[in-house]
């Protein structure tokens, strides 16, 4: 495998070398004393904060354990009980609810944004920064933000809408109420993440050459044909990658839904991740909240490893 | 039409397209900011909704000596700039490994790292939390700092290794002709070279672990150990809100990020690519 520049590689690098040490490289590679002391913090890192806690993860979910308290092995009892537990069920609903209208809306704004941003605009490296800064700003102080301008009595989206723009009658408690929470909630995840799909989107059309386009308009494409045959293709890999990540961050996003409804009113926003929560913390039922988190799972793995063959073959280029 | 009238019509638009998305953005921040200068009794009356007056400073007041503000925006310094230095310092080292040395297990390693990379903290929580409470790390600070490395690793990794790659490797080889060691040539030719990477990486860190909310709200009980995202939506818990000081609050958590972020805006736009997309 070795090529002729490697082997040189070696050679530089310890001169010193003898017999028993040319085994051992053979064996573990040519810099693998360096190479072994260098990714021991990170390996002993993932090992404890990752991998403990995944497979103890899995053992839990299989046992009723209370804070505090030994567990006591149930087997797959937690799984089964959920399959059946309608709130449980609502929460899953719900969270591919959430998940496909925030991608999907983030897709399109931040498509819209990447096309304003590569037209003929002045001062674009200072609007492509202010649109970023949803993105960049704490999830927790947006969240907050739109908890006050949604707000029932004093929020200023009911003064626009009742008092300057006279659209509705009287206010609308935006979050309290069961037909218009789920639609808010996503707003906000939309309002914070379509940003990264739009500079994202940029940075892609940003290395389609020109001359494609030239081509293109020489053949007689006009707007339309050349954002579907030349922007389309050649972003595509930025394209699946994008929304491969935003689904597994906007299925698993926590702060947003729990800071504006903690899942009400009546479960009509409860996703996945807060179900969880309020069952281990609230309920204090440890073991049936590790089931929730990892009934998705195999939805998760799937999306992970389809995720990491893209992104890697986008770093091999 | 004719043509220019055609890209006439195409920037006019596309203005058009760019006001609304930036009026759309920026809102909740002016909101904010300028709700954090009413005193209640407009807030309460509804009068020029859109401008304070009169202009008060009573919030920030408010927050800064009623409340334990200045108490948590010291633990989210604490957390953030000690688990930044940690993840960079691990991921600086993991990074060149994976890179550019040759040894067993370096590909299935970097996978490993992006796969830890995506997998989320709502997975992870409830076990970490039962970790960090066997080994007496709840309710303290310590126990954000051990666990934050558990997301700004993977993602600091990730993203210096495609810096590392796009660094000459002849140079590390002129070095070592010239008789010095590996690590030698990692130290005082590459890391210098590198630094600009490191401190884009580490800044971006620092903010992921700035904004963390999920496990400083699992692993902390105690109000005086909050950090600040935690902190301050712990205001709205109340029946009685207070959104001036809750604003300011806002505004004091939101600064030192957009101030990191104005540093980084150079490498944001190609780097928040290779930071989100590639790494």
């Amino acid at each position: 495998m070795a090529t002729p520049a490697a082997r040189l590689r070696t050679d530089v690098a310890l001169p010193e070398q003898r017999g028993g040490a040319v085994g051992l490289k053979r064996m573990l590679g040519s810099d693998y004393r360096l190479g072994f002391i260098f990714v021991s913090p990170m390996v002993v890192l993932v090992l404890a904060l990752v991998a403990y806690p995944f497979c103890y993860a899995i053992y839990l979910s299989m046992t009723q354990k209370f804070v505090g308290m030994p567990p006591v092995f149930v087997g797959l009892e937690n799984y089964i009980r959920l399959a059946s537990d309608g709130f449980f069920q609502r929460a899953v609903v719900n969270s591919f609810v959430f998940t496909f209208a925030s991608v999907v809306g983030k897709l399109g704004l931040g498509m819209l944004m990447a096309l304003v941003l590569t037209s003929q605009i002045r001062f674009r490296s200072l609007f492509t920064g202010l649109l970023l800064i949803p993105w960049v700003a704490p999830t927790v102080v947006s969240a907050l933000n739109f908890l006050w301008i949604y707000d029932g009595s004093l929020g200023v989206l009911n003064y626009l809408l009742v008092k300057v723009f006279r659209i509705l009658p009287q206010g609308v408690g935006w979050l309290s109420e069961p037909g218009t929470a789920m639609a808010s909630v996503i707003f906000v995840n939309i309002w914070r993440g379509f940003p990264f799909f739009g500079i994202s989107f940029l940075a892609g059309m940003k290395s389609i050459p020109a001359e494609m386009y030239e081509a293109a308009s020489v053949d007689g494409a006009n707007v339309l044909q050349r954002f579907r045959h030349v922007t389309l293709p050649g972003i595509r890999n930025i394209l699946i990658i994008v929304i491969l990540l935003s689904t597994i961050w906007t299925f698993n996003d926590f702060a947003i839904v729990y800071i504006l409804t903690k899942g009400g009113p009546g479960g009509a926003t409860q996703v996945l991740p807060v179900f969880a929560y309020e069952m281990a913390f609230g309920a204090q039922r440890l073991g049936e909240a590790i089931a929730v988190a990892l009934y998705m799972l195999p939805g998760l793995a799937f999306v992970i490893i389809l995720l990491a063959r893209y992104m890697r073959r986008g770093q091999a280029r | 039409m004719s043509k220019s009238a055609i890209e006439r019509l195409q920037t006019g638009i596309a203005y058009g397209f760019l006001s609304i998305l930036l009026l759309l953005v920026l809102f909740p921040f002016y909101w904010m900011t300028i709700t954090s200068f009413k005193n209640e009794d407009q807030m309460r009356s509804l009068v020029s909704m859109f401008w304070p007056s009169p202009a008060v400073l009573e919030n920030y007041y408010q927050l800064l000596t009623k409340t334990d503000f200045t108490i948590w925006f010291r633990n989210s310094a604490v957390v953030a700039v000690s688990s930044t230095l940690l993840a960079t310092a691990i991921g600086t080292i993991g990074a060149y490994a994976l890179a550019r040395l040759r040894f067993l297990g370096r590909a299935f390693l970097s996978s490993t790292v992006l796969i830890t990379y995506l997998v989320p903290p709502a997975i992870l929580f409830i076990p970490l939390y039962a970790q960090i409470r066997t080994l007496g790390l709840s309710d303290s600070l310590a126990g954000l700092i051990a666990t934050y490395p558990s997301f700004t690793v993977p993602f600091v990794t990730w993203l210096l290794m495609g810096y590392f790659e796009s660094i000459p490797v002849e140079l590390e080889e002129a070095a070592m002709i010239d008789g010095a060691t590996r690590f030698r040539a990692f130290r005082v030719i590459i890391l210098p070279l590198a630094a600009p990477g490191l401190l884009a990486a580490g800044l971006y860190a620092f903010t992921q672990a700035w904004n963390e909310f999920l496990y400083a709200l699992v692993f902390i009980t105690d109000v005086k150990q909050r950090t600040l995202p935690v902190g301050i939506s712990g205001f709205i818990t109340g029946d009685v809100y207070g959104w001036g000081y809750l604003m300011a609050g806002a505004v004091l958590t939101t600064l030192p990020v957009i101030l990191v972020y104005i540093y980084l805006q150079k490498y944001m736009v190609e780097g928040l690519t290779a930071g989100g997309v590639k790494g």
